[in-house]
């Protein structure tokens, strides 16, 4: 691999640092005047100049239609940075960066636009010393996708010049079903090799997700445990305070489903649930991740109905604050049959998760926000101390955001003659023990792009399965003659009574956050 | 000397026997509203009371950004009294998550007269069970060597800068580490320093083109303050070493190396006033490389010319010389130094 190799040949790095080293290059976004660009991607290079990681040669290109120059551009950057960045905007640092900044004015059909721009980046090359690499950030919604590697492709701006490479990344959604992802990723590998393909799931980028493996594979004490003979189940949780805001009309056509299952909790289930790699590499852990996703057991529809929970929220209050209805929200349907929640009891088909179900919940518009997994153990056999009342099972909760952290329920005697378990709560957090902020998931993410590590991007046959599944239960809800019903819940509530029956029925209920 | 010991910052006095009970107390107290957090056992080891008020200061700038219990011991070998005075406190910040106030405790202890033999005892005694054991031993280490004091720590810091004689220090250690204790690693916050500048330089050679100017590299000019001689012999050592150069002949600031071709490279020191290493250049056939910390001492400014006219600019973080950030690079970096014990070979005749 490139990173390998460049590391070894430079004498002066050993020792120096573990992180991935970014090599020299260009990075294109198209979409440069979007949302994203301003609050995330340009925050995140400046973060990672800041903290020395920057190759010494890097520009940085954006690509869209609006009347600017380099310097206006960089002028909106500098105050979006500032507004964004995570350490602040440091002046001297920020001038430097800047000078690196360039913005290319161009519609996304046009194919004179990309004739110009390929001359421009043979410019840069010269004039930063950038080599030809390339990285190209498709920050644009997914219709836009064919149109520009189509027009890359024509003006030859996917071949890399003999030792240098091009790179992709895509943003979600990647896809909104199986037919439209498998033509995306034709589309995509028509253009660009798969290895050189980076699909950004962000909740890969985050420190905790991360974590999993290490929490998983670099401690004794869990993989003997970690599976069918002492998990009961587990419960992965995202949840949002927020409404839809104004992304009305993309959730419409979307749903929770599509927004967050197919791509963050699956990813973060597959963390979960997958066998250790046999090394790092990005295709030894995407292989593993990508045999969990195969081995999720389909759902016929009447599985559908009795295996998942859609809803969607009714007016409220969340934090005190009386909220509307999804329906009443700003270009919503007033007949909207979108899922604004989903509870799932999903089964990995394998021998190590025999007979543990996962419940996957996701749900806008709860009384509190996080993301967790939560890994409950079977109860201690009750021979001793929980004859007469149920003594509470062991569980780890992995807390992915906010205040990141691991802890462990356990159960302990209570001080006094007689012998009372009472469970109590070992605490890890992040913050609290590590003062120092972890650098955001774009910055990571796009750090690991531009050296050449796939790692924490999803593969095409990852993306396609995961689609494969969730496909059955989208046409569950919504090509079958008799669907099942769209349950609702007050905002500010823990979702529908029907999700808190999903576990009843197994006996079980859901985590309180 | 003369100035008594200020016992205020230290926090309340204890019985060194009643010292667990005391913690504990102080937790109970505290509990209600924070989080106790720890990682590591973190010992200081300084000389007088000044170094004790400076130490406190440091101890509550670095809890904030690593959870530890704080051990600072204090000694004064010339006191008349023969005592061991202790006391206890916590140092508290807000967390990042916000409401919690996170709160790491400092033991520090004051060893007077002749009660010195007695450090290694009362600091095992009062390690946080099962956690690592960094020993940070501000300036010179007595001789001979406490083998006791040394056996249990995992992390032994010390600031090679600050020694009159370095190489006595050196052999100190040396015959320490020589005793048996595999798990000590050497953190000499001299080669912390530089850590920015290493980083800086490495940099510039992550792009193959430029790597041609190692490969033909003649003369190096390393411009140092006054004081940081040893930071920029350990920086000859570092490029020496990792560039397989071999000593030809040694004199003081301007000594010659043969590279595995034979070609000659010459590394000359030149002390300048400004903060720790200003700046080095490294000349070669093909070309040449500038590094200077700005007059602000944020930035190194790097500058990289090639002989075919191209020239490129760039702007590096040159992090702190301040000794809260210096222990925090370190401690964050880990692992066992090998480079820096190749460096430091090269670099200990010429101390
Ligand atoms: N924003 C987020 O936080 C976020 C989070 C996760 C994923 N994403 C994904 O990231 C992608 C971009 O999101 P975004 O929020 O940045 O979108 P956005 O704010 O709508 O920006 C879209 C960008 O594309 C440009 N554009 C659209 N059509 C064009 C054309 N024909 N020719 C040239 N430029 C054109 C727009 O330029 P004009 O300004 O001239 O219209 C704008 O720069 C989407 O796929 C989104 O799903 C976004």
């Amino acid at each position: 691999m490139t990173t390998h190799h460049d590391r070894a040949a430079n004498p002066l790095r050993e020792g120096l640092s573990n992180r991935p080293m970014p090599q020299p290059c260009t990075v294109v976004i198209f979409g440069a005047s979007g949302d994203l660009t301003y609050r995330k991607l340009i925050p995140a290079l400046y973060n990672i100049a800041s903290d020395g990681d920057l190759p010494a040669a890097l520009s940085v290109v954006g690509f869209a239609r609006r009347e600017k120059t380099d310097d206006s551009f960089r002028n909106e950057l500098e105050e979006a940075t500032r507004k964004f960045s995570r350490q602040g905007i440091n002046e001297e640092l920020w001038g430097s960066f800047r000078e690196r900044i360039f913005y290319h004015k161009s519609e996304f059909g046009d194919l004179e636009g990309y004739e110009r721009l390929a001359q421009r980046l043979n410019a840069l090359d010269s004039a930063r010393n950038t080599r030809g690499n390339r990285l190209f950030y498709l920050s644009v919604a997914p219709s836009e996708f064919g149109g520009i590697l189509e027009k890359l492709a024509a003006v030859g701006l996917n071949n890399p010049a003999e030792g240098s490479w091009t790179r992709v990344i895509v943003e979600k959604p990647f896809g909104t079903d199986l037919p439209s992802a498998q033509t995306l990723n034709s589309v995509v590998n028509h253009v660009f090799r798969e290895e050189d393909t980076y699909r950004i799931d962000h909740y890969l980028g985050k420190e905790t997700a991360q974590n999993i493996m290490v929490l998983r594979f670099a401690n004794a004490i869990f993989e003997p445990l970690w599976n069918h003979r002492y998990i009961d189940h587990v419960q992965i949780t995202a949840a949002e305070p927020l409404g839809v805001e104004a992304r009305g009309p993309y959730y419409e056509s979307s749903g929770a489903l599509r927004d967050m299952v197919q791509n963050h909790l699956l990813q973060l289930l597959c963390l979960v649930a997958m066998e250790p790699p046999t090394d790092l590499t990005a295709d030894s852990v995407r292989d593993e991740k990508v045999k969990v996703v195969r081995a999720l057991r389909p759902m016929k529809p009447e599985d559908v109905a009795h295996n998942v929970v859609r809803g969607q929220y009714t007016n409220g209050a969340v934090n005190g604050r009386e909220v509307t209805s999804y329906r009443a929200e700003d270009r919503v349907s007033p007949e909207s049959m979108t899922e604004t929640y989903v509870a799932l009891r999903l089964h990995v088909d394998n021998w190590r998760w025999a007979d543990v179900p996962f419940y996957v919940r996701v749900g806008k518009r709860l009384p509190k926000g996080g993301t967790e997994i939560a890994i409950h153990f079977k109860a201690a056999p009750g021979v001793l101390f929980n004859r007469d009342s149920a003594v509470g099972p062991n569980v780890l909760v992995i807390r992915i955001q906010p205040d990141e952290g691991i802890s462990l329920r356990i159960q302990a005697k209570r001080p006094g003659a007689s012998v009372k378990i009472e469970p109590v709560k070992m605490d890890f957090h992040y913050g609290t023990s590590f003062g120092k902020a972890s650098p955001e998931a774009y910055e990571r993410l796009l750090l690991d792009a531009m050296s050449g590590d796939a790692t924490l991007f999803a593969r095409s046959d990852e993306v396609e399965c995961a689609w494969r599944f969730i496909d059955l239960i989208e046409q569950a809800w919504h090509a079958h003659p008799s669907p099942p019903p769209l349950c609702q819940y007050p905002a500010g509530s823990w979702g529908p009574a029907e999700a808190d029956a999903l576990l009843e029925r197994d006996g079980r209920a859901w985590r309180r956050m | 000397m003369g100035s008594s010991l200020d016992t205020q910052a230290l926090g309340f006095p204890v019985e060194l026997s009643q010292l667990g009970r005391e913690i504990k107390k102080l937790w109970e107290r505290e509990s209600q509203t924070s989080t106790r957090a720890s990682l590591i056992n973190f010992a200081v080891f300084c000389r007088g009371p000044e170094a004790m008020q400076a130490s406190t200061d440091l101890l509550m700038e670095f809890t904030r950004h690593h959870a530890c219990r704080a051990i600072l011991i204090g000694a004064e070998p010339d006191s008349s009294q023969d005592q061991i005075r202790a006391w206890i406190n916590a140092h508290c910040h807000l967390s990042r998550a916000g409401a919690k106030q996170v709160c790491c405790e400092q033991v520090s202890f004051y060893f007077e007269g002749r009660t010195g033999n007695r450090i290694a005892n009362v600091l095992y005694a009062n390690l946080d069970s099962d956690l690592p054991l960094y020993l940070w031993w501000q300036g010179d280490f007595p001789a001979p060597i406490d083998v006791q004091l040394w056996a249990w720590v995992d992390r032994l810091i010390f600031d090679s800068q600050s020694w009159a004689q370095p190489r006595q220090q050196f052999s100190l250690i040396r015959e320490a580490l020589s005793s048996g204790h595999s798990r000590l690693v050497l953190c000499d916050l001299n080669w912390t320093r530089s850590l920015h500048l290493r980083q800086a330089i490495a940099q510039m050679f992550d792009c193959p083109e430029n790597l041609t100017l190692l490969a033909s590299l003649n003369t190096v000019t390393i411009s140092h303050a006054p004081g940081f001689h040893s930071t920029a012999l350990l920086l000859v050592g570092w490029l020496a070493a990792q560039l397989k150069l071999e000593l030809h002949d040694s004199r003081p600031d301007n000594s010659q190396f043969t590279a595995p071709g034979g070609r000659p490279v010459r590394f000359v020191l030149k002390q300048e006033s400004g903060r720790s290493i200003s700046r080095c250049e490294l000349h070669s056939d093909t070309g040449s490389l500038l590094c200077q910390r700005d007059t602000a001492g944020d930035f190194f400014r790097m500058e990289i010319r090639h002989q075919h006219g191209d020239v490129h600019h760039h702007l590096l973080p040159s992090g702190s010389n301040a000794a809260a950030p210096l222990l925090l690079e370190e401690i964050a970096g880990g692992g066992p130094h090998r480079v820096y014990l190749r460096a430091l070979a090269i670099a200990e005749p010429f101390f």
